[in-house]
């Protein structure tokens, strides 16, 4: 069979063609990446006018707000550690692969729930509530850990036959309508013991005894509500270093006598040290700059206390309240915005950190999982 | 001997102790769940519940007072023992407020009869009490007959039934005049069966989803915040959605793999954990002031000072939430394109393709699917974010919808409502919070469900992608 | 039609020449670096037209760079760097005024493992044809039912041209991959091990497919299977850690080898 030749008509068509898009695309990334570059250099051009007028005053404006942004991202962070913590190491090393399969969206999911819901839930429904059930809260944080511990000690005495229905790979999931059932009663007998440990109203004894002010919108609220926001972030992130610990190396553990528990605190945690400590870096990077929750649920004080019972107000709910109102030149407005670079820069910076540190490990991992 | 065993049962009650860390990390999954449960538990009965025709109830005090209005909840009385529970009396018009806080031990008896009703009203919200009669001209109906004409004429447009006058009474006798224009609906929930409740709480789901708020945002829907909100993330995704993927070609196809590259691509990363406020004020000071200010004095001189562009409005808004999306797209874009095969780019450029030929015939519909769950998860982060709307220009209420029949049809200009915005300016900002709430609560499990949904369909898409990929190989 | 087969006097390297009017593509001194390492060291040889030449060596030796750089595939990656000549029909390739894409059209490549795209056999097909020229669509369902044919790929897949090229078994694929390439009408074409990830049915439907290729276009194989070469090759050169070792007539390379590396590799002492 004969054949026409192909002719090569279109050739410089398609060359042309070729060289103007690859010319397009090159300046449309670069336009891209510059424009985002831009947000820097913006921030700074406009926190330039400041240094004329000395730091003394930026100082005594921008400080409460730095120390209500500490406190509040302190106060998510002392919740969301221990938590993100615990549900990672958990689903990394203890979970089943099918349970975990389900658990992690959903877990993630809880990080797409928008910041000004979960402020509307902590500053009008759970604020109010704190506050006339003080006692109540304060019986809850200390009474869960236990209940759980109590939950493993009981497992560990029951017949073999419920331990097989029940068994701590699926521990996760069936652990909720026990916890449920825990905070219920707390919830019954905590009226109980405020009446018969602190003379029938907590609140009421703190501010006596110890002077301590409650305020209903307080570093508490806020710290239970960011705390829920950042949980999924530390959560993912140390849950992936977890996972990428080489089995390997658990199992040597594990061979060389070790407890499972053993193994995974001598061994585990520490190969995904620095992923744990991006992971957290990451929490504090979204605690910081958090807008919604704080301003929703904090009260929006700017006070130096460091009492968990009182309001803070942040930089990002200042810059969010007050820079529309201020006038574009004055010099609020370059206050707010130094406030802006700060934690522009701050974030960058931390996630940079966490990113790198990232990289490496995985890369170390790579490593031994090849040569392991 | 004694000493073995000793150190044996040491260890043992030390390994029971190392035990319990495992449950405790369990509970801290369980610990999670509860809590994203009863979120989302909390939001869908108090959202949903709201629209459910709720039952009234006539009171009678100690003291011989009596009223009607909906229970609401109860709370424990804050200076002697026992509860105190609230009701929403309605009748602002008559009694000043809407809400009454009675100690039930005050309470000597509480009936529910069935000629209650509730009117939904214009001017002064809802009316709980009977209907006495209906005026229209010289004719006039009562009783069971009024009732009957009332529903009848409701289902006219308000414009045909401006000559109708109702006669209403409250629980403890007062009387009012009611023109019938300013009335939206009548209820009268003891009377009705479980079936009509149902068509009931149908319709008032349908009318929160397509009407615009009333009352000070006590009362109505969310319909223009819908819109704004939609029409937003559109124009959002109109501009993200080709830098994004421009970018992230430029950055995986053809920029030279250097350490600048590695460098931009952290940098582009880490973008995405910058809070959303600092783009809100980039957003302001250069979209607002800076280039709206400059348009204005190119433009619309003659209207200054009053700004058109230089203060926020659709535009800027979409920009700078375009701009906070920018990362998120980058890098999904860059997955999917990573994930290709290194051969189906060979297999094209040695069948003779030039670069852009590979990539617009190959590359780019395969990574076609990892696009659209980048562009799904940023509609969905642009969907929630609210504290750069702050800045660049939402408004309480918007007299005026971004899109009319009036030239140029879109509106860029204009400030638009935000549902986001829309819950936290109804919950703090209201002049009647407690009125508020309930439409609150229905607010953000709309916006919930929103995010929600579109996250789920990036997770499955993604999911399924790699399965694809995944079997391919 | 072998004119002069003696020893290169610059180096030791043995090299087959072919008058012009035989030689299809030749290689004059060739090397290439990655990144600054060499893999390919001063390679001069010739290959003569509708003849089907073999490259063996073990792995790491530079047969793939060799094939690779023959299609110009070096060009997406910077890191490369290369001196001496390759020339097509008398036309170096690396000529500015050579068009690098219309060089890939005249000198097509199989890779090691099938890389159908993701669309239907007959888009697979026509994807190098659509590029090249505009056609009406009977002249195109022509050309590619004739090089389905040539891939003796037809008779298996002219009832499902449009499903997913994906679902075809791995040599199916592979031969698709063959028919794809020759439906652009290459002069040459190169071959990276293209039966190394198949079957032994496959493998040999390939290979009798590539001496049946003979009578249309030039075949350079790359292949770490010496049967396969002894089988299907008319010429064999044989490279050793980037230099080109010994080049002849396949049976003279198998069963008479000049230098003793050769023999080695052959016999099996270097793998």
């Amino acid at each position: 069979m004969t054949l026409p030749r192909l002719t090569s008509s279109r050739q410089p068509i398609r060359l042309l063609q070729d060289r103007m898009a690859t010319g397009l695309i090159t300046a449309g990334g670069i336009g891209v990446l510059l424009a985002i570059l831009a947000i820097g250099v913006f921030l700074v051009w406009e926190t330039l006018p400041l240094l004329a007028i000395g730091d003394t005053l930026a100082l005594a404006k921008l400080s409460p707000l730095a120390w209500g942004t500490l406190k509040a991202a302190l106060a998510a962070l002392l919740f969301a550690i221990p938590v993100a913590m615990g549900a990672a190491i958990y689903s990394a090393l203890f979970m089943s692969a099918r349970l975990r399969s389900r658990i992690k969206p959903a877990l993630e999911m809880m990080e797409a729930i928008p910041g000004v819901v979960v402020g509307f839930i902590a500053g009008l429904i759970l604020a109010p509530w704190v506050e006339r059930h003080l006692a109540s809260a304060l019986v809850l944080i200390i009474w869960l850990p236990l209940s759980a511990a109590l939950a493993g000690l009981l497992w560990q005495r029951a017949k073999t036959r419920l331990r097989r229905h029940l068994p701590l790979s699926w521990a996760g999931l069936w652990l909720v309508p026990w916890l449920a059932v825990m905070v219920a009663l707390a919830l019954w007998l905590a009226p109980w013991m405020e009446q018969q440990w602190f003379d029938g109203d907590l609140r009421q004894l703190l501010d006596q005894r110890y002077g301590m002010d409650y305020a209903t919108r307080n570093a508490l609220i806020v710290g239970l509500a960011m705390g829920f926001a950042v949980i999924p972030s530390i959560y993912s992130l140390a849950e992936d270093a977890l996972a990428d610990v080489p089995a390997s190396l658990i199992e040597g553990a594990q061979a060389m006598g070790a407890s499972r528990w053993q193994a995974l605190w001598k061994v585990a945690l520490v190969a995904a040290g620095p992923g744990i400590f991006s992971a957290i870096m990451i929490g504090a990077g979204r605690a910081v700059g958090e807008t919604m929750i704080v301003l929703m649920a904090s009260g929006n004080t700017a006070l130096f206390s460091a009492s968990p019972f009182e309001g803070m107000r942040s930089m990002a709910a200042a810059i969010a309240i007050e820079l529309p109102e201020a006038s574009p030149g004055g010099q609020t407005y370059h206050l707010l915005i130094l406030a802006a670079l700060v934690l522009f820069i701050f974030t960058f910076l931390v996630n940079t950190l966490a990113e790198v540190v990232r990289q490496r490990l995985r890369r170390r991992f790579r490593q031994m999982g090849g040569t392991l | 001997m004694t000493s073995a065993s000793h150190t044996v049962s040491r260890r043992r009650r030390f390994s029971r102790v190392n035990d319990v860390w495992p449950w405790l990390c369990a509970a801290s999954v369980a610990l999670s769940l509860l809590m994203l449960g009863a979120l989302l538990t909390l939001l869908l009965v108090r959202g949903l519940g709201h629209f459910w025709p709720a039952t009234l109830e006539e009171v009678t005090l100690d003291s011989g007072e009596t009223f009607a209005g909906q229970a609401v909840r109860e709370v424990a009385l804050p200076q002697r023992a026992g509860d105190e529970r609230l009701y929403f009396t309605g009748n602002q018009d008559i009694e000043g407020v809407r809400w009454r806080w009675v100690a039930i031990d005050d309470i000597a008896e509480s009936a529910q009869p069935d000629d209650l009703i509730r009117l939904d009203r214009s001017p002064w919200g809802d009316f709980i009490g009977r209907l006495v009669a209906i005026e229209q001209h010289d004719q006039r109906w009562e009783g069971d007959a009024a009732w009957q004409r009332l529903n009848a004429l409701l289902v006219l447009p308000a414009s045909q039934r401006q000559d109708s006058q109702l006669l209403l009474t409250t629980v403890d006798g007062q009387t009012l005049r009611q023109p019938l224009a300013s009335v939206a609906s009548a209820q009268a929930p003891n009377a009705m069966s479980v079936w009509q409740k149902t068509l009931a709480w149908g319709d008032a789901v349908w009318r929160f989803l397509s009407e615009g708020p009333r009352a000070a945002n006590t009362d109505g829907g969310v319909w223009p915040a819908i819109f704004g909100t939609v029409l937003m993330v559109i124009l959002m995704s109109v501009m993200v959605t080709p830098f994004g993927v421009l970018a992230a070609i430029y950055l995986n196809e053809i920029a030279h793999q250097g350490r600048l590259t590695r460098l931009v691509r952290i940098g582009v990363r880490n973008l995405a954990g910058v809070p959303s406020i600092v783009y809100g004020v980039f957003g302001l000071g250069v979209f607002v002031y800076g280039i709206g200010g400059s348009l204005d004095e190119w433009f619309f001189s003659d209207t200054l000072p009053s700004p058109t562009f230089g203060t926020g409005g659709l535009l800027w808004a979409s920009l700078t939430l375009a701009l906070l999306t920018l990362p998120v797209v980058i890098v999904a874009t860059e997955e999917g394109l990573a994930r290709i095969p290194e051969a189906q780019r060979e297999g094209a450029v040695a069948l003779g393709a030039t670069r852009l030929e590979m990539l617009t015939r190959i590359v780019l519909p395969m990574a076609a699917p990892a696009m659209l769950t980048g562009v799904i998860l940023a509609v969905a982060r642009a969907a929630g974010e609210v504290a750069p709307l702050m800045l660049v220009g939402v408004a309480k209420l918007a007299p005026q919808m971004p899109i009319d029949g009036e030239f140029p049809y879109l509106h860029l200009e204009r400030k638009f409502m935000h549902l986001g915005y829309h819950l936290f300016d109804t919950a703090f900002h209201g002049e009647d919070v407690q009125a508020a709430i309930p439409l609150v609560y229905a607010t953000a499990l709309l916006l919930v469900l929103i995010v929600l949904v579109l996250n789920l369909t990036a997770i499955f898409l993604r999911h399924y992608l790699r399965r694809q990929r995944g079997n391919e190989c | 039609m072998l004119a002069s087969l003696h020893s290169a006097n610059t180096s030791q390297a043995p090299v087959a020449h072919f008058s012009s009017e035989h030689s299809c593509l030749s290689i004059d001194h060739f090397s290439l670096a990655y990144a600054g390492k060499e893999a390919l060291c001063e390679l001069t040889l010739s290959v003569p037209r509708h003849r089907v030449t073999a490259f063996i060596g073990p792995s790491g030796c530079g047969k793939s760079t060799l094939l690779r750089a023959i299609n110009r595939l070096h060009d997406l990656n910077e890191s490369v760097t290369h001196s001496g000549q390759i020339t097509l029909e008398g036309q170096d390739i690396h000529d500015p005024q050579m068009n690098v894409t219309e060089l890939r059209r005249r000198v097509g490549m199989v890779f090691q493992t099938p890389n159908p795209f993701p669309m239907s056999i007959y888009e697979n097909v026509a994807f190098g044809l659509r590029l090249q020229q505009r056609m009406p669509k009977r002249k195109r369902d022509d050309i590619i039912e004739w090089a389905l044919t040539s891939a003796a790929l037809w008779d298996e897949v002219k009832d499902r041209l449009h499903r997913s090229a994906w679902q075809l078994s791995g040599g199916q694929q592979q031969r698709l991959v063959i028919a794809r390439t020759l439906a652009i009408q290459p002069d040459v074409l190169l071959l990276d091990e293209p039966a190394s990830a198949l079957d032994p049915i496959s493998t040999l439907k390939i290979e009798e497919l590539i001496r049946n290729l003979k009578s249309e276009l030039t075949l350079i194989l790359v292949t770490h299977n010496m049967q396969q070469a002894a089988r299907v090759s008319d010429y064999t050169a044989f490279l050793h850690q980037g230099e080109l070792v010994e080049y002849g007539p396949t049976d003279q390379v198998f069963t008479n080898p000049r230098l003793q590396r050769t023999e080695n590799y052959i016999t099996g002492r270097i793998t």
